[in-house]
């Protein structure tokens, strides 16, 4: 709960240093200004819409000096004011500090301030000078009093946070716009090179990533968000020799000794990026895969149309064996080897990412897993999979001639596409929802209704029909929407009386998947919560020491980028437990979560005309042709196209700074 | 949709820019990176700015002209004091980290900055910080182009030109904050990377960030120096376009101005490079047919174009085997000049240098080649650009359009035909070459001597001719700018289309437009139209329009050659051979983490 002492934010001026401190109203939104680590308030914040004094303290001439430097540090060079005006700030406000009060320098700072806010081409010049512009223009005494005195003074502590809004909706906080630059202007390799950054499965992510970064471009203020993921494939795709010959383990400037290894259970993209972190900071790693092949729910979760297998997932996957890890596979935790097992065999750190992979049951009359006809989506999925690996082997079901799908998830959605491609001729699925809510990608949903697969929504099973031993129907009761739930959700209900029958040989239930507990037994220690999901604590610690977990046995059914996110977040915390023995403060972690906290206040409109250029249209297989075959679907953008979808990044980098106690 | 601008109501279409409609009306924005005739709006200088007022608004907000749309009911104001503050401001700023020393820079007086300083009504530079460039690249390792980068304005033309003109695209942004400029792909400097010199960055460099390597103290030291025979050349593509330099009409042919200028100047020998451009023919002409009836490898590639022999190189190694081993008019002049004139005018070859002026930066590194020497000599000593050349008169006193028309004297060397002036044109070569094959084939002349379908801009043009019973129909193909070449090349490696014969140019226009040509200010290549037509109209006023007409070849031949393409003689001096130089660069994402984390 901080106190302002004086500040503008968003225009709005807040002037209290002439009220006695304590009784000026604190505000709940800011109460992470109180602490940046423990016993270290946050004394001033600088960003994108002001500037915010809670300790007076602070020297206000000497935040401005920091933030501008790192302005100055920031900018691209490409256009003048942002080039040439932050550095000239900079070192005016250098001479300001060093008592260089020549008349007119405050004037001329402003000038130059507005001119850079006013002119420059990218948000981050467009932001750059704001604190600085309203500390002149509002609380101009503050800077005043200040001159002179950076030679007594010395440096404040000062943190500085360079974001932009999909970088900070993205859980691994990919610096999306930096990428997006230089396909912009051509540099391919350090495109991938700034993804490659936080994980090894790039081309995989320029696939299948539900793109929170594209929900939160601000260039669907305009027209349409820019086409992040797609570029991302672009550049995966162009420099894919990347996977062949840029990682070795030369390139490991300091290993770590060889006791020091590491197990990580699980070849999804948790466990993967888990793997590959630690593998860069120089542990030994190997890992443990309980199939055949590799990639988690990447690799026998979504289909081949979506994920080439052979030529994607897993060659990114080998770029582990390139940085010298090894992965073992028919590992199954709980069956060929016991947590304690690893403890024995001298991995000093373990990484759990075994995902979920048990689906949910629908918890209706008649329903019977063990029913002919009958099969959990993932499993449906898996034998999908291990059929196009094996294509002579009999496919392990029977597959009939009418499916229907329960459920509105993108893995409805895979096992719908999947089953037509399989040759069932007719594919249903029924969603208890509305259209709109269907938590299914949008251009999944479009594809598969391309494809001829019918959609049956407000419609919800009650009853699993069966007869020896075979399914044969379902019967689905129609719903209606409701109220709004306080999530702004509305619920729906059933409609008395308009049950019907569905007459259907095979049922694929696709509606959630939870952790199967069993790979797990008490003497492990690892504790599961109230969702039966592996307990960690912020840093991904389990309730065992030196156990670490993340992806989809952590959070739930999740997504791919949230879980390579977590095996970075946990690659950090096991090597700062092995180097420190316990995890460390992360600034870059706590400046995300000051900037993300006070979201509302950093949410900004697109104020200038902007030419609308629409978005990149990624052309696709014919439906009629790829319904029946399981060649990738999305086809590649041209070299002129990409370039074209660079230019529609409009940049939206904002500088965030506190300046703290020490 | 309607607007208004400084009070006048303007119509418009939907994103159409403040700039463009302003423009529509006449009404003037003072701007600098921006660049017209190519479509680029980079919004990087930032001094097109103007004030607006969106409709249902009543703020009005600083804007940049080039990309900024206009907006049903939105009011522009592009004279207010604001504006021309903020312009001014902005000038300013560009200024504060560009080296000021405008007397000594290739651009003094002829440079868009100063311009744009004008336009704006910049009367007091307050910001020169040496500091803020002094690290920057200066790169002279090229023999062609050099890169001043504490000149550059970041406008982004260069890039744009060599990505989406040439498509050899080896420049980029590079670095960041006041280090940011212009990069060379995976290369620290020119001359080791996949440049192919053929200058049309330094064409469009609004300043003097890029310009040609500067070779004329050299060609003074030779003028000036009393023991040394200086034999002059200058390439068809020069006559019609220098006198540019000097204000004369685009597509004035200065020929005779030139030959005067020269002797002036104190040439000993005035050439034209227009005699080995016919020798070209004689020589290329014959490799084509020997190729034909050989069953070797076609198409026959044109190799007078430096430009696109580094291209290719670099680019297309495997078609190596196609490419003309002809060498270009200006090597084979250089070998004629040193071995044939320096015999016949009893000239020791040791003391002769030969001058070629052209209109080409890519020829001052051909001119360098290891392979283009005679006797341990460089057959070509120095070559100048258009642009040298003009200012080598300045500076020693010369105004073109003040010379007498000369006219060439030399009677060994002194002739060329319409066929040789039109080499200077994309599709030239093509149509010389042809009339001279038909010659050849059928012992007649073609009864339209001018093959219209090669003619004109586009970037490929194809004919086809019947070159009667044992040869059969022959298919030509010409292209221009290295884009339409690397087309030109994929169609045939696709094996869509066979030709027996294709012409490249590397520049667009072809030498016309070449590299080392006048720059005009926010004009790359609008005059290209009035010199292609200057040049076929030399070519119309010709006696003679044939290479094999040409009577001092022929007696050359006769001499000292004996015959073309076969003859021992011409296979060593007039013949050479090309190097795979393609490049594959493999990086380790150590090495590409490392530049991420010390620049952009």
């Amino acid at each position: 709960m901080a106190r302002i002492l004086y500040g503008v934010w968003g225009g709005e001026v807040t002037d209290n240093r002439d009220k006695r401190f304590f009784e000026v109203e604190e505000l709940k939104e800011l109460d992470l200004m109180d602490e940046f680590n423990p016993g270290n308030p946050v004394k001033a914040f600088l960003g994108a819409k002001g500037f915010l004094v809670f300790d007076g303290g602070t020297s206000i001439l000497d935040a401005l000096y920091q933030y501008m430097a790192t302005a100055a540090d920031e900018s691209c060079g490409k256009c003048t004011p942002c080039r040439v005006g932050t550095r000239l700030l900079k070192n005016r406000l250098d001479d300001l500090g060093h008592g260089v009060s020549d008349s007119g320098i405050i004037d001329e700072v402003l000038e130059l301030g507005e001119h850079i806010q006013s002119t420059s081409l990218c948000g981050l010049g467009q932001t750059a000078t704001v604190p600085l512009i309203e500390v002149i223009r509002h609380f101009r005494d503050e800077i005043e009093k200040e001159i002179g005195t950076f030679a007594e003074k010395g440096r404040q502590a000062y943190t500085s946070y360079v974001t932009a809004p999909c970088i900070e909706q993205c859980p691994a906080r990919v610096d999306i716009p930096r990428y997006i630059e230089y396909v912009k202007d051509g540099k391919f390799n350090r495109s991938i090179a700034v993804l490659l950054q936080k994980y090894p499965m790039a081309a995989t992510c320029g696939r299948v990533c539900v793109r929170f970064c594209e929900a939160a471009c601000r260039r669907s203020r305009v027209d349409q968000p820019v086409g992040i993921k797609v570029l991302k494939r672009f550049v995966a795709d162009r420099e894919r020799y990347v996977t062949d010959s840029w990682f070795t383990p030369d390139l490991i400037d300091e290993k770590k000794s060889d006791d020091l290894k590491v197990a990580v259970i699980g070849t999804g993209p948790a466990g993967i990026s888990a793997a590959y972190h630690l593998l860069l900071k120089g542990y030994p790693v190997d890992v443990f895969e309980s199939l055949n092949e590799p990639g988690g729910m990447a690799g026998v979760g979504i289909p081949e149309y979506r994920l080439p297998r052979d030529e994607i997932l897993n060659k990114e996957v080998s770029i582990i064996e390139s940085l010298g890890g090894t992965i073992h596979y028919n590992q199954k935790m709980g069956e060929d080897f016991t947590l304690a097992d690893l403890h024995d065999r001298g991995y000093k750190a373990i990484f759990i990412g075994v995902g979920a992979h048990l689906g949910k049951k629908m918890k209706i009359a008649g329903e019977d897993t063990s029913l002919e006809g009958y099969v959990s989506g993932v499993k449906f999925l898996l034998y999908v999979n291990q059929h196009l690996i094996n294509e002579d082997a009999e496919f392990p079901i029977p597959l009939g001639r009418k499916m229907v799908v329960i459920g509105g998830g993108n893995v409805a959605m895979d096992c719908a596409r999947s089953a037509l491609r399989m040759g069932v001729k007719e594919v249903h699925v029924a969603y208890r929802r509305a259209e709109e809510q269907m938590p299914a990608d949008v251009e999944e949903v479009e594809a598969a209704k391309k494809e001829g697969i019918e959609f049956h929504f407000l419609t919800q099973p009650v009853r699993l029909l069966s007869e020896n031993g075979r399914v044969t129907g379902i019967e689905f009761v129609e719903m209606e929407l409701g109220k709004k739930d306080p999530s702004g959700r509305r619920s729906v209900d059933p409609v008395k009386g308009s049950e019907f029958i569905v007459e259907t040989d095979q049922v694929v239930v696709a509606i959630g998947q939870a952790v199967d507990p069993s790979f797990l037994s008490e003497e492990d220690g690892v504790e599961l919560n109230q969702w039966k999901l592996i307990q960690t604590d912020s840093n991904l610690a389990t309730t065992k020491k030196g156990v670490f977990a993340g992806g989809d046995c952590v959070l739930g059914p999740a997504t791919l980028i949230q879980a390579m996110a977590q095996g970075e977040k946990a690659a950090r915390s096991i090597d700062e437990y092995l180097t420190f023995g316990k995890t460390r403060f992360d600034a870059g972690r706590r400046m995300s979560e000051i900037v993300q906290s006070i979201r509302k206040h950093t949410d900004d409109d697109v104020v200038q005309p902007v030419k609308s250029q629409y978005r990149v249209v990624v052309e696709e297989l014919e439906p009629e042709k790829r319904k029946e075959i399981f060649e990738e679907v999305e086809k590649p953008i041209s070299v002129e196209e990409a370039y074209r979808e660079a230019e529609r990044c409009l940049r939206c980098y904002r500088i965030y700074s506190v300046i703290t106690d020490h | 949709m309607k607007a208004i601008i400084n009070g006048k109501e303007v119509e418009f279409r939907e994103n159409d820019t403040i700039l463009q409609t302003a423009r529509r009306y006449d009404m003037f924005i003072p701007t600098l990176c921006e660049l017209e005739e190519i479509d680029h709006t980079p919004g990087t200088c930032r001094v097109c700015l103007v004030e607006i007022i969106r409709a249902g608004d009543s703020e009005r907000q600083i804007v940049t002209s080039c990309n900024t749309p206009l907006e049903e009911g939105m009011r522009v104001f592009t004279r207010s004091r604001k504006v021309r503050e903020q312009q001014r401001l902005q000038v300013e700023l560009l200024l504060a980290d560009h080296d000021q020393d405008c007397a000594s820079c290739v651009r003094h007086g002829n440079c868009e900055l100063q311009d744009a300083a004008q336009f704006v009504g910049l009367r007091e530079s307050r910001y020169h910080y040496p500091e803020f460039y002094r690290q920057r690249t200066w790169d002279d390792s090229s023999p062609s182009i050099i890169r001043n980068m504490s000149r550059c304005i970041r406008c982004g033309r260069c890039i744009a030109i060599c990505r989406d003109v040439q498509t050899t695209d080896i420049l980029f942004y590079d670095d960041k904050g006041l280090n940011a400029e212009i990069g060379v792909r995976d290369s620290s400097c020119l001359d080791n990377s996949d440049c192919v010199t053929c200058g049309q960055c330094t064409l469009v460099c609004p300043v003097g960030a890029l310009a040609e390597h500067d070779d004329t103290e050299e060609v003074i030291d030779y003028l000036y120096d009393p023991d040394i025979f200086t034999v002059v050349q200058f390439a068809p593509a020069t006559r019609v376009v220098l006198g540019e330099e000097f204000n004369m009409k685009p597509g004035t042919n200065v020929q005779g101005e030139m030959i005067t200028a020269f002797r002036k100047l104190g040439a000993d020998i005035v050439l034209d490079t227009n005699f080995a451009a016919d020798v070209v023919i004689m020589e290329e002409g014959t490799e084509l047919l020997h190729r034909i009836r050989n069953g070797e490898p076609l198409p026959l590639l044109t190799s007078c174009s430096p430009g696109w022999v580094n291209f290719v190189e670099r680019n297309y190694p495997e078609m190596l085997p196609n490419v003309s081993s002809t060498k270009s008019p200006q090597q084979c002049f250089g070998a004629i000049a040193k071995t044939y004139l320096a015999e016949k005018m009893n000239i020791p070859a040791e003391k002769m240098r030969v001058i070629a002026i052209m209109p080409c930066t890519a020829k001052k590194e051909e001119s360098k080649r290891p392979e283009f020497t005679v006797d341990g000599r460089p057959e070509v000593d120095v070559v100048l650009t258009t642009r040298e050349f003009a200012s080598l008169l300045k500076r020693e006193g010369v105004w073109l359009p003040d010379m007498e028309k000369g006219e060439f004297d030399n009677p060994w060397m002194g002739e060329f035909t319409g066929a040789a002036e039109i080499f200077g044109s994309t599709g030239g070569v093509m149509e010389a070459a042809v009339r001279t094959v038909y010659h050849i084939v059928t012992g007649k002349e073609l009864p339209a001597i001018e093959l219209k379908q090669v003619r004109g801009l586009e970037g490929i043009r194809e004919a086809e001719l019947e070159l009667g019973d044992e040869i059969g129909t022959v298919r030509v193909a010409v292209a221009n700018g290295l884009k339409y070449a690397r087309e030109l090349i994929e169609r045939v490696k696709r094996g869509e289309k066979q030709y027996h014969f294709i012409e490249i140019m590397a520049c667009p226009g072809g030498c016309l437009g070449g590299g080392g040509q006048p720059k005009h200010k926010h004009n790359y290549h609008m005059y290209l139209e009035a010199r292609q037509k200057a040049i076929y109209e030399i070519d119309k006023n010709c006696t003679r329009r044939q290479s094999h007409k040409n009577v001092l070849v022929k007696k050359m031949y006769d001499d000292y050659f004996g015959e073309p393409y076969t003859s021992e003689r011409a296979h060593t001096l007039l013949h050479t051979s090309y190097t795979d130089k393609k490049r594959v660069i493999r990086h380790t994402i150590k090495e590409i983490w490392d530049e991420l984390s010390v620049g952009r």
